[in-house]
């Protein structure tokens, strides 16, 4: 069972604002998910391993080399608002009294 | 392709001429199709008369140098706007070209522009791209496909010679099959990743699209390879473009998997598929009945990771370095509402349906309960090799469905019912035309092999694009 108060909480979750209809339609969207999966839940896995990757492969250490990386101003030049070197965004911490 | 290189290298056209008529055709089908999101024509005019100016002095890249190419709009083109058909990114231009364009501009081909798709590779038809849908070039009120829609309706419809696009769950082969042409899904590892914007990275591919076999194997040799910067990617193995070979076909083994000609199934696609496999047979080829009955888990255990990688990877678009942000007070209020006002309905609810299988009380019901099913399904894909060359069936349920048909998400999931076993287990796989049916839609076959068998999928898949149509 869905209630809207999951809903509300995955979208919080999420950093997702919803209108009043987009919860309703999520909440349906959600029970219509969670009931077509429950055939999934009834699989017996309990000597299985998950798989996060189909094809292994080993990762291999590399030399650490400083490579050439992008110059700052370009990386700021995609952003939607900048100062001084840095993105800016509204305040994250609050001030100390 | 190999007549265009041919005129190419005999002066018989230039770069510049190619690269023109391709626009010209894109200035008359667009209205109709919108299979582009972006057409750079003065960047493809450049990278032409560059390529001309190569040849002309003997020192062409590759025998492709100046013949061109779209590339799907979720791969990064460095100064090119790569909107992911979303409006988030609607001004994004990336600071770095993929590793899979640099192979393009490595061979000389001019990009001509950048193709629709749903919205961040989140569809099965292009419905769901934020700048409209692509119209199959068959028949205008059908849809192309997706999420590679825009690259598979541009090549059918010659707007472009060839195309790159992605593949998570079928989205270069369903619409391929829809388009009538022809796509690769590269063994998971096969191609490089970098640059490409992430829908579930335990599942994406890219991979080509052509009109020929043998256009999609050159392709697919130009951008194969490991990469330094992709973790993920493999080591090189030795891909050669195979050449035709009748007698290749004699004591091939074919698997036939009786779950994948069930209910459901379009009569009309199980017959061009039947014929075409009865046509392998009397050339030699040993038709064996088998079963992956795992597949019936397919979409369900699909749809829980890609949900989860997707709602995971998408975190990264804050409205903090690039795309959209919405003013407010506070950071948290700043993000919410930034994606609320640049996510289309489709990316939100696989943000929500993500985050509910990833969460504390889900995840191990849910999430890690799919990551195991994944293994029984790579496990039973395995097994077939075991016994088969190739695995064949039907690429899609259905031919291209109408415009707005699928209205309900769930619906629309199932047009991936036949290729997403290959994603989950990492497998290649690739769409070959098979017929029309009665309407004039085109059909696709399916021919999936063994991990890092390219090079045999191309031998068969040679067959079939001669035996078949």
């Amino acid at each position: 069972m869905i209630d809207r108060q999951d809903v509300i909480r995955m979208a919080r979750l999420a950093r997702l604002e919803l209108s009043e209809a987009e919860i309703d339609q999520y909440q349906q969207d959600l029970a219509g998910f969670v009931s077509s999966g429950r055939k999934l839940q009834q699989v017996d896995v309990s000597a299985v391993e998950g798989t996060s990757h189909a094809v292994v492969v080993t990762h291999e250490l590399r030399k650490d080399e400083v490579a050439e990386s992008l110059p700052q101003d370009l990386v700021l030049s995609t952003g939607p608002d900048v100062s001084d070197g840095f993105f800016r965004v509204p305040r994250i911490v609050e001030e100390q009294e | 392709m190999r007549q265009l290189a041919h005129m190419l290298d005999t002066r018989q056209a230039t770069s510049r001429e190619i690269v023109t008529r391709y626009l010209e055709q894109i200035a008359q089908q667009e209205p109709q199709l919108n299979a582009f999101i972006t057409v750079d024509e003065e960047g493809a005019l450049l990278q032409a008369e560059e390529a001309d100016r190569r040849r002309a002095e003997g020192r062409a890249l590759s025998p492709w140098d100046g013949i061109p190419i779209a590339v799907k709009d979720n791969i990064s083109t460095a100064g090119l706007k790569t909107t992911c058909a979303s409006r988030f990114l609607e001004n994004y231009r990336p600071l770095f070209d993929a590793t899979v364009v640099d192979n393009l501009r490595q061979a000389g081909l001019p990009i001509i522009g950048k193709t629709n798709l749903d919205e961040f590779a989140m569809g099965s038809s292009t419905e769901y791209s934020a700048y409209g849908v692509t119209r199959n070039p068959h028949d205008l009120s059908r849809v192309s496909g997706g999420s590679s829609g825009g690259s598979a309706a541009a090549v059918a419809a010659g707007e472009a010679p060839w195309a790159l696009g992605t593949d998570t769950g079928g989205s270069i082969r369903q619409p391929a099959s829809f388009c009538g042409v022809v796509g690769l899904k590269p063994t998971y590892g096969a191609v490089s990743r970098y640059g490409v914007v992430a829908l579930a990275p335990s599942l994406d591919q890219v991979g080509p699209v052509a009109t020929t076999v043998e256009d999609t194997a050159i392709l697919f040799s130009l951008i194969a390879g490991p990469d330094r910067r992709d973790a993920s990617s493999s080591e090189a193995r030795p891909f050669q473009v195979p050449r035709w070979d009748e007698q290749f076909v004699t004591g091939l083994k074919i698997g036939v998997p009786e779950e994948f000609f069930g209910e459901g199934l379009d009569q009309e696609v199980e017959q061009a598929v039947r014929k075409c496999l009865a046509e392998l047979e009397s050339r030699g080829a040993v038709l064996v009945p088998i079963s992956l009955a795992t597949n019936e888990y397919a979409i369900d255990t699909y749809l829980t990771l890609v949900t989860a990688e997707a709602s995971s990877c998408l975190a990264r678009y804050d409205g903090v370095r690039y795309g959209t942000r919405v003013a407010a007070a506070d950071s948290n209020t700043m993000f919410s509402k930034s994606r609320a006002a640049g996510f289309g309905s489709e990316v939100k609810r696989r943000i929500m349906l993500g985050t509910y299988v990833l969460s504390a009380s889900h995840y191990e019901a849910y999430y890690e309960q799919a990551q195991k099913v994944r293994t029984l399904i790579k496990r039973d894909v395995l097994a077939s090799f075991e016994e088969v060359d190739v695995v064949i069936t039907p690429t899609t349920p259905t031919p291209a469905f109408r415009i707005g048909a699928k209205r309900n998400p769930l619906e629309m999931y199932l047009s991936d019912l036949f290729t997403a076993m290959a994603n989950l287990s990492g497998i290649p796989a690739i769409s070959v035309p098979c017929g029309k049916d009665s309407k004039g839609l085109p059909l696709g076959i399916q021919i999936m092999a063994s991990h890092f068998q390219e090079e045999l999928l191309f031998k068969v898949a040679y067959m079939v694009e001669r035996g078949c149509l």
